[in-house]
């Protein structure tokens, strides 16, 4: 009869630290604000970290793992005692977290997952590492798949990706999204005048921030122009900001995936990546539900794109790493092919006969756009008076040559096995659903679809949380949209589905 | 669809036939319409008659006064229409492959759940559709938007074998 384990003697402080780390960010904030104001009562209601801390460590101190013949049974709790008995069989994913402390402790924290929820089964925090090699071979030893990339060492399996640092840098400076997040904030405390003081130090004289935002909302109001003094000083500020944002996002990036290597053991896609936090994780290739392949503007201009999968079952172990993100942050457009040759054998888009949307919905998407187009020239009336006519000649220029295009990207195609979607000009995205992980098909018809004979057709997959990854094809003839409904529900009631 | 050769004890709701919601979802519906228009036309009164003794505008109440039997007006006239036009544009059909919606006056929508897709099924009956004997079929499936696709305006007796049909056991058809 196996024993009952206890975690590493080191758990406590992971336990308790991370409670702790929940505290940091609003902790800091009220001993800076308590330190300006002088208001200690703030101070106190950290004391609240206290219980959860306390909390934390009963949790640590009272869990108790077991590996039964079949089954990992895991107790915790002193006063209301939990046990939780997790089949062997059902487990899907192993995931294993090492970051900087835990590598200096010899230990890991290993998540059990299981399809059935969005959370982790079981969360053993922490491990020590041999522990842990006893429980994955404990967890596999059932498997009858021969191999499972949990299960496998290091250099097992066929390596279908890695990225070197030029491509983790590159990745990072397409991806560049926090600096939306920065230059957002910045232009807060901009205007709140928090940089009053810096420019007074600097410069010398009154010469604020607000200053600046004041004369640019004067000279576009009409009265006068900046002095170029100011203009320079504004274009450059803004212009270091996002230098200096650019570099920190390519950092991050390089630090984040570094090391990155997306191999094939068995049926499963494992990937690997991380400098101070290694992160493993692994998903089967039976349970890629949609894989979308996405070419914004910076993708194409350095001919790459990144490719994302949705899974169903069982959340990505790790908030890092979780479904949102792509499992291919950046991929050369020249191995693609090749890539999705790998990832989804069993579909061939090399050979699909792409279909195209009507050519009659231009005038549609242009309406539309024209809609958007009156609605943002019409907020600008007041301060921009007659030159508003020429932002809307400029907005419906735009309006027309995104309609064309739009329409134009649209399509799709049928192969063997799965519904291809493609669409959009300037941020591009290829979809591909397979008919065995097709929940629902449906067809719609607006009040304007049925004026010009069209209809969209939508197909519902497991996991589809992002709708601009889904399939979900406008402007089809009423026709070619029945037609393409009922094939796809025929296709979809053919196949039996399997998470 | 061919038909089965074995006939099952009634005959099969697998029939593929469009049919419409059973007639009497009508004053089922415009039922449920006027037992809403009443909560809402007696909160306004309520609301009207608190303006009238607290309010120091004049214009607040007498809106309200003038907009009360309107809307309750409007609210009884669609209480009413509604459910007979909504009546003529929701069908389904079940065929040995699944189950097909159509509903929609204005946004008209197909939706096509295939039988193995179907994760389990409630029917479901509320205190109104009991006294008409309703019920309400829940079909979950593991998509997100597809969640549960829902068929109100059934006979609670057709529900149920239009569940029993759906879930997988009864004649597991090759795949």
């Amino acid at each position: 009869m196996p024993s009952d384990q206890r975690l590493h003697p080191s758990s406590f402080v992971f336990a308790v630290a991370g409670h702790l780390k929940n505290f940091l960010v609003p902790g800091l904030v009220v001993l800076f604000t308590a330190g300006v104001s002088g208001a200690d009562w703030q101070v106190w209601t950290m004391a609240g970290i206290i219980p959860l801390a306390g909390f934390g460590l009963i949790r640590s101190l009272s869990y108790r793992y077991r590996l039964d013949d079949s089954e990992l049974v895991v107790r915790t709790g002193f006063v209301f005692r939990n046990e939780r008995h997790i089949p062997y069989a059902r487990i899907q994913n192993v995931e294993v977290i090492q970051n900087v402390f835990h590598r200096l402790l010899g230990v890991v924290e290993v998540k059990i997952e299981t399809g059935a929820t969005n959370e982790d089964e079981a969360r053993l925090q922490v491990v020590s590492v041999r522990a842990h090699q006893e429980i994955r071979d404990r967890v596999f030893a059932h498997r009858t798949e021969p191999l499972r990339a949990e299960a496998a060492a290091p250099g097992d399996g066929t390596i279908i990706l890695t990225l070197p640092a030029r491509e983790l840098l590159l990745s990072g400076l397409i991806a560049n999204r926090s600096a939306v997040v920065i230059a957002a904030a910045f232009g807060v405390v901009w205007e709140l005048g928090l940089f009053d003081f810096f420019f007074t130090w600097t410069f010398g004289d009154k010469l604020t921030g607000r200053d600046i935002a004041a004369q640019v909302a004067r000279a576009i109001a009409g009265r006068g122009l900046p002095s170029p003094w100011y203009l320079s000083l504004a274009a450059g500020t803004m212009l270091a900001l996002f230098a200096g944002v650019t570099v920190i996002s390519m950092v991050w990036a390089y630090v984040r995936l570094y090391g990155f290597t997306l191999r094939r053991v068995g049926d499963d896609l494992l990937a690997e990546f991380g400098l101070f936090t290694r992160i493993a994780t692994t998903i089967p290739l039976r349970r890629i539900q949609t894989l979308t392949v996405f070419e914004g503007p910076l993708y194409r201009f350095f001919a790459r794109a990144s490719v994302k999968v949705e899974t169903a079952g069982g959340e990505a172990a790790d908030e890092r790493v979780s479904r949102r993100e792509p499992l291919v942050p950046i991929i050369g457009r020249i191995h693609l092919q090749q890539f999705l040759q790998q990832v989804l054998p069993d579909i061939d888009a090399t050979r699909a006969e792409w279909r195209p949307a009507e050519t009659r919905a231009v005038r549609r998407e242009f309406r539309q756009t024209t809609v958007i187009a009156i609605v943002v020239t019409s907020f600008f009336v007041v301060m921009l008076k007659f030159w508003s006519l020429l932002l809307l000649m400029l907005l419906l220029f735009l309006a027309r040559v995104h309609a064309r295009r739009y329409v134009a990207s649209l399509g799709w195609a049928l192969v063997d096995n799965a519904v291809l979607f493609r669409r959009g000009w300037m941020w591009r995205r290829f979809t591909a659903a397979r008919f065995s992980k097709m929940q629902a098909v449906a067809l719609h018809q607006s009040p304007f679809d049925r004026r010009y004979g069209m209809a969209r057709v939508q197909v519902d997959t497991a996991g589809a949380n992002d709708g601009s990854d889904a399939v979900y094809i406008p402007y089809l003839s009423s026709a070619t949209a029945r037609a393409l409904h009922d094939r796809l529900a025929a296709e979809a009631s053919r196949t039996s589905f399997e998470w | 669809m061919e038909p089965s050769a074995d006939p099952p004890v009634a005959e099969s709701v697998a029939d593929g036939v469009t049919r419409p919601l059973d007639p009497r979802v009508i004053p089922l519906d415009r039922l449920a319409g006027y037992i809403l228009t009443a909560s809402l036309s007696a909160i306004l009164a309520l609301a009207t008659l608190v303006t009238w003794i607290a309010a120091d505008s004049w214009w607040v109440p007498t809106a309200l006064t003038v907009a009360w039997p309107l809307l309750t007006a409007g609210l009884l006239w669609l209480s009413y229409a509604w459910p007979g036009i909504d009546y003529r544009y929701h069908t389904y059909c079940v065929d040995e492959r699944g189950i097909e919606i159509r509903h929609g006056v204005f946004w008209r929508s197909v939706e096509n759940v295939p039988r193995s897709r179907v994760q389990h099924i409630d029917v479901s009956q509320g205190p109104l559709e009991r006294r008409f004997g309703l019920g309400k079929l829940s079909i979950y499936t593991a998509g997100t938007e597809y969640a549960l696709v829902a068929l109100r305006g059934l006979t609670h007796e057709r529900a149920l074998r239009i569940r029993d049909h759906l879930l997988p056991g009864e004649s597991q058809d090759a795949v």
